[in-house]
């Protein structure tokens, strides 16, 4: 056998331990726990929040929700460069990352001022 | 280590940015229903941002920043005035629109003056990545405006259709941009060109040029790509077809010159052979179809529509005609192509924002954008009438009006390019000229020679705002027309 | 180490190559508008990956730094575009391109 397959077989050895352990785990579980069915533990958050059906139609106010998210969580990308190099870029990077993200707030402001973060 | 800033050159640039951020927190301050008080900041902001442009023309010296990704000089200074001036008069044309339409809402001017801001910094760019975000800037505010009467299903159409339009032209554009850095290395314009002109044309650039140029033919709406823009013209509201038939058109053909001129032309003409084929041939269809398809339009709004795609036809005529002077070693030619195009944008800047202004003053009295409902309008209106037989002779090409000397300096960059293809494409040209006469005629007939239809024959009265539009665009094609030499030293930029 | 393939760039560019297509065709067969704008987002998300790949290669930051611009593009893009849809899908029930037939060019 070479080297090469050699290697695959560890992995091979790790798979089969994994699906040992979990089912020993589940198996030894279901043997010692006693069986009580009931449907409400059956519901997925036993919370008591009913799930939405899996292909139904999501309200449109998330939307809304989701965009918001994406569009600040992407700005986020142009912080990480300027954290690299603080130091470097000293008060002049500061500024610049000050004005960009007031730009970003001056956003967030107006969604909050037209009423988009009440869940109406 | 920080870049260096040439504050002075970036005023422009940063006045504008400064007033779309006011017009933002206006427009979240004052109460919603009164957006006057924005469109008087929008219209402040634009002429503040003309002081500096003046001032660095006045200087006369070129600044480049960045490392030569973006730059000031003259060519910058004059697109960043005119895409100011016709910002001026867009939010003039727009004011009582929006004042007395369902939505007066001040993010219209928000909207505009973001697009707008993105244009002046096109006018500067000389990177891929400066323009594939000044593009952007454009673009993604105007698919807003394009839906911008929300509850009307033509215009919701209007900017579906523009959406995904260009987001598809920003993808083939942005796929062929990044072909092209993979083989010049570089984002800057100039190590483009050097390298197009070494590798001579590989088939895989040429794919990359090829899909880069769709991607701009997509947003100058030349044929075959031109589809969208009767569609989206019409179902927009009026201003915003003035908006995207002008200046959004106009940054289109910025970028295209940026990247034609300060790229692909190179240092020595060699490789021009890779794209003014693709631009000769979408000159020739989008003259002939745009003004063939315009004959048959009873619309005004879409006739115009037309007649701006045949009028991109005309603009893209000088590219093809540097490109084959370029490939023949006449390296020359290319700095007069390069100003025909420049004027040819100035000069249609104003006929066609002034044609629009028109059509919504007329509009206020009929309701309605038939050419029908332009008959008889110089009986109930001389003043309308006369203006807009300006603005129609003037987009025909005759003299002595601003269209002719665009026109014929377009003409001229064909025949001086000569060969076969040259010529044939000025041929073309000509016999494309006669057609658009007939169009533009038509609608000259019903206002002279028609009787007016309604009841109502006072004269429609024209607001303060659009009068004000008018007098800006007619003065431009009366006077430059008359003395050309006012922009034949925009014809001597050389690039 | 696993050293039987030996990864080029050429690999990098070929699925981009893969993607940008794939895109592109979706775009035209599907009338589904949220599909639409997936097959968008594989041909932006194509093109990134050519830039990435080429500035690895040419050891040119240029490539990478266009990514960042285009992802926050993109992200704009959706939003402007999912707005537009909802304003439609306010008065209408679903979301085909065939629906949005009232001007015709």
């Amino acid at each position: 056998m070479t080297e090469f397959y050699r290697q695959y077989l560890a992995v091979a050895v790790f798979v089969v331990a994994a699906f040992g352990m979990v089912g020993a785990m589940l198996g030894l579980a279901r043997l010692l726990r006693p069986t009580n069915p009931q449907d409400e533990k059956y519901v997925t958050y036993e919370s008591g929040a009913d799930p939405l059906p899996l292909f139904g139609q999501a309200n449109v106010r998330y939307y809304i929700y989701a965009l918001l998210f994406v569009i600040f969580d992407v700005e986020a990308v142009f912080i990480f460069p300027w954290a690299i190099d603080v130091d470097g870029l000293e008060w002049f990077g500061l500024i610049e990352m000050t004005i960009f993200i007031g730009v970003l707030l001056l956003g967030l402001a107006y969604v909050w001022r037209k009423g988009l973060l009440k869940w109406a | 280590m920080n870049p260096v800033f040439d504050w002075h050159a970036l005023a422009p640039d940063v006045v504008l940015a400064a007033t779309v951020l006011l017009t933002l927190v206006a427009t979240f301050l004052l109460p919603d229903r009164d957006a006057t008080q924005v469109s008087r900041i929008a219209a402040i902001g634009v002429l503040a941002a003309l002081v500096p442009v003046v001032t660095l023309a006045n200087d006369g010296a070129d600044r480049a920043m960045f490392d030569g990704a973006y730059v000031v000089d003259n060519y910058a200074l004059a697109l960043k005035a005119f895409f100011l001036v016709a910002a001026y008069v867009t939010i003039l044309l727009s004011v009582d629109y929006i004042q007395e339409g369902d939505y007066y809402r001040g993010e219209f001017y928000f909207l505009l003056l973001t697009s707008v801001l993105g244009m002046s910094v096109m006018a500067s760019a000389r990177d891929l990545i400066t323009m594939f975000v000044a593009l952007e800037t454009i673009s993604i505010p105007t698919f807003v405006l394009a839906a911008y009467r929300k509850h009307d299903r033509v215009s919701n159409e209007a900017g579906v259709k523009y959406y995904v339009i260009g987001v598809l032209s920003s993808a083939l554009m942005l796929y062929g941009m990044s072909l092209i850095f993979g083989y010049a290395g570089s984002t800057r314009l100039a190590e483009i060109g050097a390298q197009v002109s070494a590798a001579g044309a590989p088939p895989l650039l040429a794919v990359a040029v090829f899909l880069s140029l769709v991607g701009f033919a997509f947003k100058v709406s030349a044929v075959p790509f031109h589809f969208w823009a009767p569609d989206t013209y019409e179902g927009a509201p009026t201003p915003v077809t003035a908006f995207l038939s002008v200046s959004s058109k106009a940054g289109g053909f910025v970028a295209l010159l940026n990247i034609v001129f300060f790229g692909f032309y190179g240092v020595d003409g060699a490789g021009t052979e890779l794209w003014w084929p693709v631009i000769w041939v979408l000159a020739a269809l989008s003259m002939t179809l745009g003004n063939l398809a315009a004959l048959r339009q009873t619309n005004v709004v879409r006739m115009l529509a037309y007649s701006s795609v045949a009028q991109g036809g005309f603009m893209l005529v000088p590219f093809a005609a540097a490109g084959i002077a370029g490939a023949a070693g006449d390296l020359g030619q290319a700095d007069t192509a390069f100003g025909a195009v420049v004027i040819y944008l100035l000069v249609y800047g104003a006929m066609n924002l002034g044609a629009f202004a028109v059509v919504i003053a007329a509009a206020r009295r009929t309701r309605s954008a038939e050419i029908s409902s332009f008959a008889g309008l110089f009986q109930t209106s001389p003043t309308l009438a006369v203006l807009m037989t300006v603005f129609m002779a003037s987009l025909a090409g005759i003299p002595p009006l601003a269209g002719w000397f665009a026109k014929f300096v377009m003409f001229q960059s064909a025949v001086e390019a000569g060969g076969a293809w040259g010529i044939t494409l000025a041929v073309v040209a000509g016999v494309n000229s006669v057609i658009a006469f007939f169009y533009y005629a038509g609608v000259m007939r019903q206002m002279w020679f028609k009787e007016p239809a309604g009841e109502d024959r006072s004269e429609i009265e024209v607001p303060y705002a659009l009068t004000g539009a008018l007098a800006i665009t007619a003065a431009v094609t009366l006077v430059v027309g008359v003395y050309p030499q006012l922009f034949a030293r925009v014809g001597e930029l050389a690039f | 180490m696993i050293a039987a393939l030996d990864i080029t760039p050429t690999y990098y560019l070929v699925v981009a190559a893969a993607l940008f297509t794939i895109g592109g065709v979706g775009l035209l067969v599907r009338r589904n508008t949220l599909v639409m704008f997936m097959c968008i987002e594989l041909m932006l998300n194509a093109a990134n990956l050519t830039f990435v790949t080429f500035a690895k290669a040419l050891d040119d930051i240029g490539g990478q730094v266009i990514v960042f611009f285009t992802l926050v593009v993109a992200a704009a893009e959706v939003a402007v575009g999912l707005a537009i849809i909802v304003a439609i899908f306010r008065r209408r029930q679903d979301v085909t391109a065939d629906d949005v037939s009232a001007l015709r060019g």
